[in-house]
C-alpha cells in the first residue's frame, strides 16, 4: 500500500495545493500576539510545497501568521515526495528536533506517541481554545485522534472526504461518435473498449488509440467495487459489521483477477500498465488517443480536458461517469478526513509557546489566510461584500503557491464549497451527479493497541508485498490464476492474515463503539 | 616468494630491536598520512557497529543513541521472525544468485578483454577501444537504469521495435521476473568491464619483453604465448582481485536493484538490502531491519574468510 499511497499523494497534493478551506468569518479565540517576548521563535519540521520550484520558507502568508502571533518561525522544510523516508530516521534518532513536528504518517501503530517524544496536547487544552472548538465541531475526528491511552497528541490537517476523489473518466466525444451511452456495467465498458480498439476514433488514419489509460494504482479503485471489493482500503466491513481483507476474498478476488487478466490478454489493458504515469496519459489526451482513464477528479477539467484544443471550459471532454457495476453495485471509495498530523516535541524549549502557536495556526483566522490570502494581494471584495480572487492567482501559479496558499506545512483544512469556486461549473455538476452519490466511506483509521501494533508491523508489510507482486503476476499471466490461486490463498494464511483480520475486527468494533 | 620471506624476516628483527615509541618518532609522517583513513574507518565503519545491538531489542522511537541502551531487549525474536517469513529463503537465494551470476559472467570478461587489447597490432585502435569501453563506468546508476527502461520499453523501446520488425513479439523486459537477473548482470558487465580491465592491462604490460622474445625464438604461436606466458604472469593479480570480489560477493548494488525492481519482479529481484530498506526505513521496524542486516553481514564475513583461506591453500597467496 505504501507505494500506492505515494503515487496517489502527488495527485492529492495538487488538489490540496489548490483546494481551499472554509468560508467562515475570521475568527480567532486566542489572544494576539501570543507572546510579548522579544525574539520569540518556534521551529517547525514540515513538508515543503508540492511544486518543486516553490520554497515556502519565506512565504508571505505564513510570515503574516507568524507576525500576528508575534513569533519568528524557523522552518525545516523537506521535499514532500521523500518526506516519510527522510523524516522517519530523524524522529527515530530523536536528537535536536524542532518544536513542532509534522509526522511522516498518521502514527496509527502509535510508534511515536507511545515513545514519550511527543507532548500530550489535552494537558494544554486550557491554552488551545481554537483546537478545542474544532474538536467539538468534529466528534468523528476527535474519536480518531484519541489515542488508546486516552490522550490527544496531534493536531490534524484535513481534506475533503466525499467529493473530488478518484473517479472514472470517459472520452465524451468518442461515446457520442459511437452512439453509446456512458457504460455503467463491466460488460458495457468492455464493449466500449472493444469498439475503440477496432475503430480509428481520432480519424488520423493510424491505429494509435489506447482504449483505456489507467495507472496500476487505480485499477483496484476502478474494478474492485463491481466485485464487491474495497481493495483501496484493503480491509473493509460488510453490512453485518464483519471485517474482510479484499485480496483474501476467495471467490470475488479471483473473479477480479480473472477479469483483469482477460483485459490484458485482449490488449485492452496495455502491456506496460505497471509503469504508466500521469504524463503519458496527459500526452495521450493531447493527441486524442484514449477512451477512458481513472484519476483524482481534480485532473478532469484542469489537466485532461484542458489538453484538447476544442475545450472551451463549458463542456467536459474527458468527464466523470458513474462507477462500474458487476455482480455488485459499483461505488467510489472516499477518504478519511485526516491527511496529516502535527505534534509537539516533548523536549521543546518553550512548549507553551509551541502549543499556542499550533493552536493559532489552526484558528479560523489562520484558515482564512490559507484559503483566501490577503485583501489586495490575492482577492478583492466587491460591492456586495463577496470576495473574488485576483487574476494573478490563476495566471501565475508559482507566485500564488509561493505565498503559502493552502500551506501543506500547516494544519490547514479543505472544504468542498471552497474547492467548487476553483473549478469549472460543469466539473462541479459532474462531481455532484456522478461522484458524491456513489461515495462509500473507507475503512476507518483507528489507533492500534501495543499488541495490535506488534501484529500489524510484523505481518502487514510482508502481506502487502506479497499481494502486490502476485496481483501483477496474475494479471499479466506470469502466474496462472487457475493453477496458483489456491496456493496464493494458502500462503496468505501462512502469513497470518487470520491474526490481522482479528486485529482489524477488534479495531472496527472499537471505532463503532466510540461513535455511539 | 623467497625474497618476500626475507623481507618479512628482516622486519621482524627490526621490530624486536626498536621499541614502539621510537617507531612513532621515525614514521610520524607516514602515520599522519594514514590518520584520515583511520578516522574514516572508525567513524563510518566501526562506530555504526554499535547499532547492531538494535537487532536484539525493540527499539524505542525518538530515543536515539541512548535508546540503544534503554530499549527493551527481545533476544533473537527478530531473527526467528525473519527465518519464519515466507520471503527469507527467496531473499537469500536472490541475493546470492545475483552476486554469483555477476561474478561468473562479470569477472572473466575484463581479463579476456585485457589480453585481446594487448595482443592487438594496431596500438592506436587498442587505445581508442580502451577509452570507449571504460567510459560507461562513469555513468551514474540512475542514468544507466533510465537508459535501460527507455531502450527496453515494450512499446517505444528500440530493442522491442527491432524484435517486432523481425516478426517477434514485444517482451516486457523490465517487469518480467525471468529477465531481471540477466538485465542486471549484462548491464553491470557492460558498465564495468572496460574499467576493470585497466589493472589487467597494466599487469600484462609489466611482463618482461625478453620473455616474449624467448618464446618467439622457440617458435611459440600467439595462442601458446597467451596460455603459457601471459596467464601465468598475471595469475597473481587475478587471484588477488578474485578474493576481493568474493569478499564483496554479497554486496549487490542496493541502488541499482532498488532502481530496477518493482513488485512485478520481486520474485527474482528482491534482495536482502532492499528488504531491509523497506522494513527499516519505510516500515520503521528498525530492530527487525538491523537483525536481517546483521545476518547478511555475517554471511558476507564467512565468504571473505573462506575465500581467503581457499586462496591461501590453493595458490599460496592471500590477503592476510
Amino acid at each position: 500500500m505504501k507505494k500506492i499511497t505515494r503515487v496517489l499523494s502527488l495527485a492529492l497534493a495538487l488538489m490540496l495545493a489548490l483546494c481551499a478551506v472554509g468560508f467562515a468569518e475570521s475568527l480567532n479565540l486566542a489572544e494576539l500576539p501570543l507572546t510579548t517576548e522579544e525574539g520569540a521563535a518556534v521551529s517547525i519540521l514540515a513538508m515543503n510545497s508540492w511544486y518543486s520550484t516553490v520554497d515556502l520558507s519565506d512565504a508571505t502568508l505564513l510570515n503574516e501568521i507568524a507576525s500576528r502571533a508575534g513569533v519568528t518561525i524557523n522552518w525545516n522544510l523537506i521535499d514532500p515526495t521523500v518526506y516519510s523516508d527522510s523524516v522517519s530516521p530523524m524522529l527515530a534518532a530523536g536528537q535536536d528536533l524542532p518544536d513542532i513536528l509534522q509526522m511522516p504518517d498518521l502514527d496509527l501503530n502509535m510508534d511515536y506517541l507511545s515513545s514519550g517524544m511527543l507532548e500530550p496536547l489535552d494537558t494544554h487544552f486550557d491554552i488551545m481554545p481554537n483546537y478545542v472548538a474544532f474538536l467539538e465541531k468534529y466528534p468523528n475526528i476527535k474519536a480518531m485522534l484519541t489515542a488508546v491511552d486516552g490522550h490527544i497528541y496531534y493536531v490534524p490537517q484535513t481534506v475533503v472526504t466525499n467529493n473530488y476523489q478518484p473517479v472514472m473518466m470517459l472520452n465524451m466525444p468518442w461515446l457520442e461518435k459511437l452512439g453509446l451511452e456512458a457504460p455503467t456495467t463491466l460488460d458495457d465498458f468492455v464493449a466500449y473498449l472493444r469498439a475503440i480498439k477496432d475503430a480509428d476514433m481520432n480519424g488520423n488514419g493510424e491505429a494509435d488509440e489506447v482504449p483505456m489509460s489507467v495507472m496500476s494504482a487505480f485499477l483496484p479503485y476502478m474494478f474492485g467495487p463491481a466485485f464487491g471489493l474495497d481493495l483501496v482500503s484493503g480491509f473493509y466491513a460488510d453490512d453485518e459489521g464483519v471485517v474482510h481483507y479484499a485480496a483474501y476474498e476467495k471467490e470475488a478476488y479471483k473473479a477480479y483477477l480473472t477479469f483483469l487478466h482477460g483485459l490484458y490478454e485482449e490488449g485492452l489493458l496495455e502491456t506496460e500498465f505497471t509503469s504508466l504515469n500521469r504524463d503519458q496519459i496527459t500526452a495521450r489526451c493531447a493527441n486524442d488517443q484514449t477512451g477512458a482513464t481513472y484519476d483524482y477528479s481534480w485532473q478532469m477539467s484542469t489537466l485532461y480536458s484542458a489538453q484538447y484544443p476544442n475545450y472551451d471550459g463549458t463542456v467536459g471532454i474527458i468527464a466523470g461517469a458513474a462507477p462500474l457495476s458487476g455482480e455488485h453495485a459499483g461505488f467510489y471509495v472516499g477518504r478519511n478526513p485526516v491527511s496529516s498530523v502535527f505534534g509537539i516535541n516533548a523536549k521543546a524549549n518553550n512548549i507553551e509557546l509551541a502549543v499556542k502557536f499550533l493552536d493559532y495556526a489552526m484558528s479560523e483566522e489562520a484558515q482564512d489566510l490559507y484559503v483566501w490570502g490577503m485583501e489586495g494581494l490575492t482577492y478583492e471584495v466587491d460591492a456586495d461584500g463577496n470576495r473574488h480572487y485576483l487574476p494573478r492567482c490563476t495566471e501565475d501559479t508559482i507566485w500564488y503557491q509561493g505565498l503559502g496558499i493552502n500551506a501543506p506545512n500547516m494544519p490547514s483544512q479543505q472544504s468542498t464549497p471552497a474547492t467548487d469556486v476553483l473549478l469549472a461549473d460543469w466539473h462541479v455538476q459532474n462531481d455532484r451527479t456522478f461522484e458524491e452519490p456513489y461515495i462509500r466511506a473507507p475503512f476507518p483509521t483507528v489507533y492500534s493497541t501495543p499488541d495490535e501494533a506488534a501484529v500489524s508491523s510484523m505481518y502487514m508489510v510482508d502481506i502487502d508485498t506479497y499481494v502486490n507482486e502476485r496481483a501483477v503476476a496474475f494479471i499479466s499471466g506470469y502466474a496462472d490464476i487457475e493453477a496458483e490461486f489456491d496456493s496464493y490463498i494458502a500462503t496468505l494464511e501462512s502469513m497470518q492474515i487470520g491474526e490481522l483480520l482479528k486485529v482489524r475486527q477488534a479495531q472496527y468494533d472499537r471505532y463503532l463503539a466510540s461513535l455511539k | 616468494m623467497n625474497r618476500r620471506a626475507n623481507e618479512a624476516g628482516s622486519t621482524v628483527v627490526y621490530m624486536a630491536r626498536h621499541p614502539l615509541r621510537k617507531k612513532f618518532v621515525r614514521d610520524w609522517r607516514l602515520l599522519l598520512m594514514f590518520l584520515p583513513v583511520l578516522i574514516y574507518y572508525l567513524v563510518f565503519c566501526y562506530l555504526p557497529m554499535v547499532g547492531i545491538v538494535m537487532g536484539f531489542e525493540d527499539f524505542r522511537m525518538g530515543s536515539g543513541f541512548a535508546g540503544l541502551f534503554t530499549s527493551k531487549w527481545v533476544g533473537l525474536q527478530w531473527f526467528k521472525q525473519f527465518f519464519s517469513s515466507v520471503f527469507a529463503w527467496r531473499l537469500i537465494r536472490n541475493t546470492f544468485l545475483l552476486s554469483f551470476y555477476s561474478l561468473i559472467f562479470g569477472f572473466p570478461i575484463p581479463i579476456i578483454f585485457a589480453i585481446a587489447i594487448t595482443q592487438l597490432r594496431a596500438k592506436r585502435f587498442g587505445k581508442v577501444a580502451q577509452v570507449i569501453t571504460y567510459l560507461p563506468y562513469f555513468i551514474s546508476t540512475v542514468v544507466v537504469v533510465g537508459m535501460m527502461t527507455n531502450f527496453l520499453s515494450p512499446s517505444s523501446g528500440i530493442i522491442n521495435q527491432m524484435i517486432v520488425r523481425m516478426g517477434g513479439k514485444a517482451v516486457n523486459f523490465m517487469s518480467d521476473p525471468h529477465w531481471f537477473r540477466r538485465l542486471y548482470v549484462i548491464s553491470g558487465s557492460w558498465q564495468t568491464f572496460g574499467f576493470n580491465s585497466i589493472i589487467f592491462v597494466a599487469a600484462i604490460m609489466g611482463i618482461d619483453p625478453e620473455l616474449y622474445e624467448a618464446m618467439n625464438v622457440d617458435g611459440a604461436s600467439r595462442w601458446q604465448k597467451i596460455i603459457h606466458l601471459v596467464l601465468p604472469m598475471i595469475s597473481e593479480t587475478i587471484i588477488l582481485l578474485l578474493i576481493m570480489t568474493l569478499g564483496n560477493l554479497l554486496n549487490v548494488g542496493f541502488e541499482k536493484v532498488y532502481l530496477m525492481y518493482s513488485p512485478a519482479v520481486y520474485e527474482t529481484g528482491d534482495v536482502i538490502s532492499t528488504y531491509v530498506y523497506r522494513q527499516g526505513i519505510e516500515n520503521h521496524s528498525y530492530g527487525y531491519a538491523s537483525a536481517v542486516g546483521l545476518f547478511y553481514s555475517a554471511v558476507g564475513f564467512v565468504f571473505v574468510v573462506t575465500s581467503n583461506w581457499l586462496s591461501r591453500r590453493m595458490t599460496g597467496s592471500s590477503l592476510w
